[in-house]
């Protein structure tokens, strides 16, 4: 379903640097594929070489610790991006839902109905699809009873099921979720994977799960990839060998804090 | 750019639902809500009508009264202020959720617009009643006023998506830019008349395109008077051949220009 070759991607690290080149590359030359390949002072690799094919079924779990370029990839994959070096495949008309940030774009001051229309025609819903999919928005999300209070006055938890359920609705062929289940009980986050089981069993359908929270990939992915360092490190069918590779490659370089956490997801792992 | 445009129509009801979210936010939260559209431009005439009256200012001779030359003036000269303000912040105030979410950005630019419209269409049923009420009658080509504001709609876009970039990746021009708009509303003739004796500041008034821009909508709406058309279709023409290409170079950058924008 999708296919990625050779995918590269820069940034840089210091505000006027960054500032500069936009300025050259924008308004002087635009860079070609070789000038690209080049870093320039201050720039470094966010994606350096990624090649990796999701197929239909799949439930892709990407591990990778801050920085790794998860996101990035993610971005590249839902067209935010602009692909500068390598390609990506995607199948024909292939429609992608993605969420960053579960609540992003929703506005406070207008009530969850308003925000269902708001919130689906992002995501490129018409008015029709939206209100054919009410219903199931609406016992999805589990919060009828407040449907017309305004979204600012939601908890973070109720907020994440309505978009969560909005997003659902779309009924895409790609899903790409980036640390998006964060927030929501473990009923509306058990909830949302059951959803993603059963919305990668239908035809030409696949999900990209972004985390570098193991305990959450365990519960959803049926394949694993790891990114290190801009670098795709591990692709995996076998779970259990990208938690391992992950634990042990990415704990080297976690802080303190991190390192705490990642041995507390280790434990919880091994007890489910 | 013929995409472009199919995808801003595909996405229609996302432009409809932005448009709402633009024009209603700030009165959600007020219990006046919409009022507010209506005391702002009677604040203005009697602001003007106060200082006229006290002999702060002399505006030179207008055809008619001062404060409706200065109220509809003011309200042309805004409406390309607000279309250039906020279709040039589009990309810094929106950034955030044009990177959270997957969708053709530029609904976001005809949403802001379109808005704009929307609130100096409202403005201007209030201007057009105070007019009336000055026992100014409209001139009888008044009906092709609203077709007179294109170029200055396309001339305040073409400003503010060739500055939304700016606004990223080159910061001191762009802030020397809307300071720049301050001296360019003193140099067009809004709160005062077109004919001024100091002969610099005349030629400066001769060659600015809003001058032609902003005065011929003024004088087709009520005196009907003509003299400004030579100057109006020079611009208009040149905005004809700017915006497409200012927006093509806009469309092909947008997405690298994001990728630069820090506060994501």
């Amino acid at each position: 379903m999708i296919e990625v070759q050779g995918l590269y991607k820069k940034f840089c690290a210091d505000i006027k640097y960054n500032m500069l080149y936009g300025i050259k590359d924008t308004f002087l030359k635009a860079p070609t594929q070789e000038s690209y390949m080049r870093l320039r002072p201050k720039e470094f690799w966010a994606l350096h070489d990624i090649n990796f094919t999701v197929r239909s079924g799949d439930i892709m779990g990407i591990l990778g610790t801050n920085g790794s370029g998860k996101t990035t990839l993610m971005r590249l994959i839902a067209g935010i991006y602009e692909t500068n070096v390598g390609s990506i495949h995607l199948i024909d008309n292939c429609r992608i839902t993605p969420i960053f940030a579960l609540k992003s774009g929703m506005s406070p001051v207008f009530t969850g109905m308003e925000n269902i229309y708001i919130k689906g025609s992002m995501l490129g819903m018409s008015k029709a699809e939206i209100e054919e999919k009410m219903d199931f928005i609406l016992s999805f999300s589990e919060i009828e009873d407040f449907i017309h209070m305004p979204f600012g006055n939601y908890s973070s938890g109720m907020g994440a099921r309505l978009a969560y359920a909005i997003a659902a609705a779309t009924d895409p062929d790609l899903f790409i979720i980036d640390e998006a289940l964060a927030v929501g009980d473990d009923h509306f986050r058990n909830k949302c994977f059951e959803h993603l089981r059963d919305f990668a069993r239908g035809k030409n359908k696949c999900v990209l799960f972004v985390s570098n929270n193991i305990d959450k990939v365990s519960k959803v992915a049926n394949r694993v990839l790891v990114l290190d360092k801009a670098r795709l490190a591990l692709d995996t069918l076998d779970i259990q060998e990208g938690f391992d590779y992950y634990l042990n490659k990415g704990y080297e370089s976690l802080d303190d804090f991190s390192k705490q956490e990642v041995l507390l997801q280790k434990k919880n792992v091994k007890k489910s | 750019m013929l995409s472009s445009f199919q995808k801003v129509y595909n996405y229609r009801f996302l432009i409809l639902q932005l448009i709402r979210v633009f024009a209603l936010s700030p009165y959600k939260k007020s219990f006046l809500g919409g009022l507010w559209l209506i005391f702002f431009p009677i604040i203005t005439v009697i602001i003007w009508i106060f200082l006229k009256g006290a002999g702060i200012v002399d505006p030179g001779d207008t055809e008619v009264p001062y404060p409706v030359y200065v109220l509809l003036s003011t309200s042309i000269w805004g409406l390309f202020l607000q279309l250039y303000k906020t279709v040039s912040q589009s990309i810094t105030n929106g950034g955030r959720m044009m990177m959270m979410n997957s969708f053709p950005h530029e609904t976001i630019v005809a949403s802001l617009t379109i808005t704009q419209l929307i609130n100096f269409a409202i403005l201007m049923i209030i201007n057009i009643s105070v007019i009336l009420l000055f026992g100014v009658r409209l001139s009888w080509l008044s009906f092709l006023f609203p077709l007179t504001l294109i170029p200055l709609i396309l001339f305040g876009m073409t400003i503010g998506l060739f500055v939304a970039m700016l606004r990223v990746i080159a910061l001191d021009l762009c802030q020397a830019i809307d300071e720049g708009m301050k001296i360019v509303m003193y140099l067009t003739p809004i709160v005062y008349a077109p004919k001024i004796e100091i002969s610099w500041l005349q030629s400066i008034i001769n060659y600015n395109p809003l001058t032609y821009l902003i005065g011929f909508s003024r004088d087709i709406l009520v005196t009907g008077d003509l003299s400004l058309m030579k100057g109006y279709f020079i611009c208009f023409a040149g905005t004809l051949v700017l915006f497409p290409l200012v927006l093509r170079f806009y469309l092909k950058n947008e997405s690298k220009i994001l990728e630069r924008l820090i506060n994501n």
